[in-house]
C-alpha cells in the first residue's frame, strides 16, 4: 500500500504545484517587504478606532427592518433545509448533489469571501439565529414572560467555535474514508451532520440565549463574523455604517478563546493543503504502521488524518505562541495573556490568505456547477430540470494553471502584508514608545514569515 | 530603522529557511512516485512524444499494475492511452470528463488534445478506483 489517495468528495480537478520560481519569488517579496514594514512604521495606531459613520436612515431602516429581517431569515433557513432534503433524498454521488456543494463550498467559502469586503453577511442570513428568534418570540407570546436563559460561562469564550471549526473541516477531510482509501464525505453523511448540527444549535441557543451563542459559540457566525470584522460595513444600535476597512478587527479577539478559533482556520486550511503534499509521506508511514498494528483500513486512516490534523493545529499554536513569548520580554510589554488576545486579530488575514490560496479555484469551478446544474437538478437524480440548465458542465477552461499560481501567491503576500500592518498597529497602542513597538515587532514579524513562507512552501509541494 | 543589526541578521536567517523550503520543493517536484518501469516510461513519452500510441494501463483483477500510473503532458499535446482491463467497468477521465466502457479482457483507448491545465484523475468509475493521475502542465 504505498499510494495513499486523498480525495475530496468534489474535486474533478486539481492545482498543479506552484512552481520553484514563483515560489522563490514570493518569499523574497515577502522578506523584502518585512524588512521594509520595520522601518517605515507609523507612530500612532490607526486601527484602533473604527470610525464608523451612519448611512443614509432610509436605506438603513429598509435594509434592517423586521419585513427585511424576516425574508433574510426565511432564504436562510430554506436554503439549509434545501441542502438537507437533498442530502437525504439526492443521489449519493457527491458532485450531482446540492448538498455538498452548497455547504462546503458556496457557504463554507462564499461567506468568508463577501465578509472580508462587505462585513459580517451570514448574521442576517444565519438559519439558526432566525428559527430561535421566533422560537423565542413565540416563548415570550405564550408564557408571558422572556424566556430564561442559563448565565455562559466566560473563560469558555469561543472555544466551542474553534473546536466546532475543527470538526466541520474534519468531517469533510478526514470522515469520508472508506477500506483505507478517502472517498471524501457523501451528501448523505453530510445532511446526517447538518441535522444533529441544528438540534446541537438550538438547545445551546436555549440554554444561553440566541445571542450570547452565535457570539461565542455558533461556529457559523464566530467563523463568518471573524472575516466580517475586515469588512466596511457595520450595524450600531440598529442602524447600517460605514467603518474604516479592518478596523473592527481590533475589537474581536477580546472573548477568550478568540485566538484559538483563527489558529483551527488556519491548522486546518494547512493539514487539507499539506496531505496532498508536504505531509503524504508521514501520513502514509503512519497509517501502514496502524495497518499493520491490526487496525482496520477506515479506522486507521481517520486515526492517522486526526492526529495530523491535531498536530498542525499544536504547530500552528506553537508558532503564535512563541511569537507572543517573545514579545512579552521587550521592555515595557503588558501581560502574556493580554498579548496573546492582543495579536490574535492579526491572524485573521492570514487565516483568509490561506483560504483563497487552497480553495480559489474549486470556488471559482464549483460554483459554475452550483449556479447551473445544482440549481436546476437539487437531487441530481436527472429527474427535475427547473432552469433549463440542469445538462450544464463545469468549464474548466474558464483560469489558466498560472493565473491560479498568481492569485494563489498574491493572496498569501497580501494577507501577509495586512497581517503585519494590523500588528505594527497594535503593538504602537500597546506600547506607545515607537522604538519599543518595533523592537516587539521582530517577533510578530518572525510569526508572519513563518506563516506566509509555509503557505507558499505547501502550494509549492501540493499534489508532489 | 533602529536595529539595523538585529534586523539583518532575522533577515539572514529567513532567508536561510526560505532557501531550504525552496531546495525541499524542487527536491520532491522531481520525484516521482515510484511506480515502476510503465509510470517511467510513460513519463518518457509525454516529453519526447515520440510514441503516438501513448501508454497502456493494465488493471488486473480490478487496480493498476505497478500502481495509479502517472501520465504528464504539456499544455496543446495530444493525451493518448490505452487501459486493457480484466473487469468490465466504465473508465472516467475527471476534469475533461469523458467516459468510456470496456469490457472484461478487453482494451478502450482515449487520445485527446491537453486543452485544460492541472491534475486529473481517471478511474474505474463502477470500482472508484483511480487507475491514473494525469498532469497538464502550462
Amino acid at each position: 500500500m504505498s499510494w495513499l489517495p486523498f480525495a475530496h468528495a468534489l474535486v474533478a480537478r486539481q492545482d498543479l504545484p506552484v512552481p520553484a520560481w514563483l515560489f522563490a519569488w514570493g518569499a523574497s517579496i515577502v522578506l523584502i517587504v518585512s524588512f521594509f514594514a520595520l522601518s517605515v512604521g507609523w507612530r500612532t495606531p490607526r486601527f484602533e478606532r473604527d470610525r464608523w459613520r451612519p448611512l443614509g436612515a432610509g436605506l438603513s431602516r429598509a435594509l434592517l427592518s423586521p419585513p427585511a429581517q424576516i425574508v433574510y431569515g426565511l432564504v436562510g433557513t430554506f436554503l439549509l433545509g434545501l441542502a438537507i432534503y437533498a442530502g437525504l433524498r439526492g443521489t449519493e454521488a457527491p458532485d450531482r448533489n446540492f448538498a455538498l456543494t452548497f455547504l462546503y463550498v458556496t457557504a463554507w467559502l462564499g461567506f468568508p469571501l463577501f465578509s472580508v469586503v462587505l462585513g459580517d453577511v451570514f448574521r442576517p442570513f444565519n438559519p439558526w439565529r432566525a428559527v430561535g428568534r421566533v422560537a423565542g418570540g413565540a416563548f415570550t407570546a405564550l408564557a408571558g414572560q422572556r424566556p430564561a436563559h442559563l448565565r455562559y460561562p466566560e473563560k469558555l469564550g469561543r472555544w466551542p467555535a474553534a473546536i466546532g471549526l475543527i470538526a466541520v473541516v474534519w468531517l469533510e477531510v478526514v470522515y469520508g474514508a472508506s477500506g483505507g482509501v478517502a472517498v471524501g464525505l457523501d451528501p448523505h453523511a453530510a445532511a446526517v451532520a447538518a441535522i444533529a448540527y441544528s438540534v446541537y444549535t438550538m438547545a445551546m441557543m436555549a440554554l444561553f440565549g440566541v445571542e450570547q451563542w452565535c457570539r461565542t459559540g455558533e461556529v457559523f457566525s464566530v467563523y463568518f463574523g471573524m472575516f466580517g470584522r475586515l469588512g466596511c460595513f457595520g450595524a450600531k444600535d440598529g442602524r447600517l455604517g460605514v467603518r474604516r476597512p479592518f478596523s473592527a478587527a481590533t475589537s474581536w479577539a477580546t472573548v477568550p478563546g478568540s485566538a484559538a478559533v483563527v489558529i483551527a482556520s488556519i491548522a486546518t486550511t494547512s493539514f487539507d493543503g499539506a496531505q496532498e503534499g508536504a505531509f503524504k509521506g508521514a501520513l502514509e508511514s503512519t497509517f501502514e504502521w496502524l495497518v499493520d498494528a491490526g487496525i482496520g483500513l477506515t479506522t486507521s486512516l481517520r486515526l492517522t488524518d486526526t492526529l495530523f490534523m491535531a498536530l498542525t493545529f499544536a504547530g500552528v499554536a506553537l508558532v503564535y505562541l512563541a511569537g507572543v513569548r517573545g514579545m512579552a520580554g521587550v521592555p515595557g510589554a503588558p501581560s502574556f495573556a493580554k498579548l496573546r488576545s492582543g495579536f490574535a486579530h492579526t491572524l485573521i488575514p492570514i487565516a483568509f490568505a490561506y483560504l483563497v490560496a487552497h480553495y480559489f479555484s474549486l470556488f471559482v469551478f464549483q460554483e459554475q456547477a452550483q449556479f447551473t446544474y445544482l440549481l436546476s437538478d437539487p437531487l441530481g437524480t436527472g429527474t427535475t430540470d427547473l432552469f433549463g440548465t440542469a445538462s450544464s458542465g463545469i468549464d474548466f477552461q474558464l483560469l489558466s494553471a498560472n493565473a491560479i499560481w498568481y492569485v494563489q501567491v498574491g493572496a498569501l503576500v497580501l494577507g501577509h502584508v495586512l497581517g503585519l500592518t494590523l500588528a505594527h498597529d497594535r503593538a504602537v497602542a500597546y506600547w506607545g514608545d515607537y522604538r519599543e513597538a518595533a523592537r516587539s515587532q521582530y517577533w510578530m514579524l518572525a510569526v508572519m514569515v513563518a506563516f506566509t513562507c509555509f503557505g507558499l512552501y505547501l502550494l509549492s509541494v501540493a499534489n508532489g | 530603522m533602529t536595529h539595523p543589526k538585529k534586523a539583518l541578521t532575522l533577515l539572514f536567517a529567513l532567508l536561510a529557511v526560505a532557501g531550504l523550503a525552496a531546495c525541499g520543493s524542487s527536491e520532491s517536484g522531481t520525484s516521482t512516485n515510484g511506480g515502476g518501469a510503465e509510470s517511467a516510461r510513460s513519463e518518457e513519452t509525454a516529453k519526447s512524444g515520440a510514441m503516438p500510441a501513448g501508454t497502456t494501463i493494465v488493471v488486473k483483477n480490478g487496480e493498476p499494475v505497478g500502481g495509479v500510473q502517472r501520465l504528464e503532458y504539456n499544455a496543446g499535446e495530444q493525451i493518448e492511452f490505452t487501459v486493457d482491463s480484466d473487469v468490465a467497468d466504465e473508465i472516467h477521465v475527471h476534469g475533461y470528463d469523458l467516459m468510456k466502457d470496456v469490457p472484461a479482457g478487453g482494451s478502450v483507448s482515449f487520445s485527446f488534445p491537453a486543452e485544460i491545465e492541472g491534475i486529473f484523475e481517471a478511474e474505474l468509475e463502477g470500482r472508484k478506483e483511480q487507475i491514473a493521475e494525469i498532469r497538464v502542465n502550462p
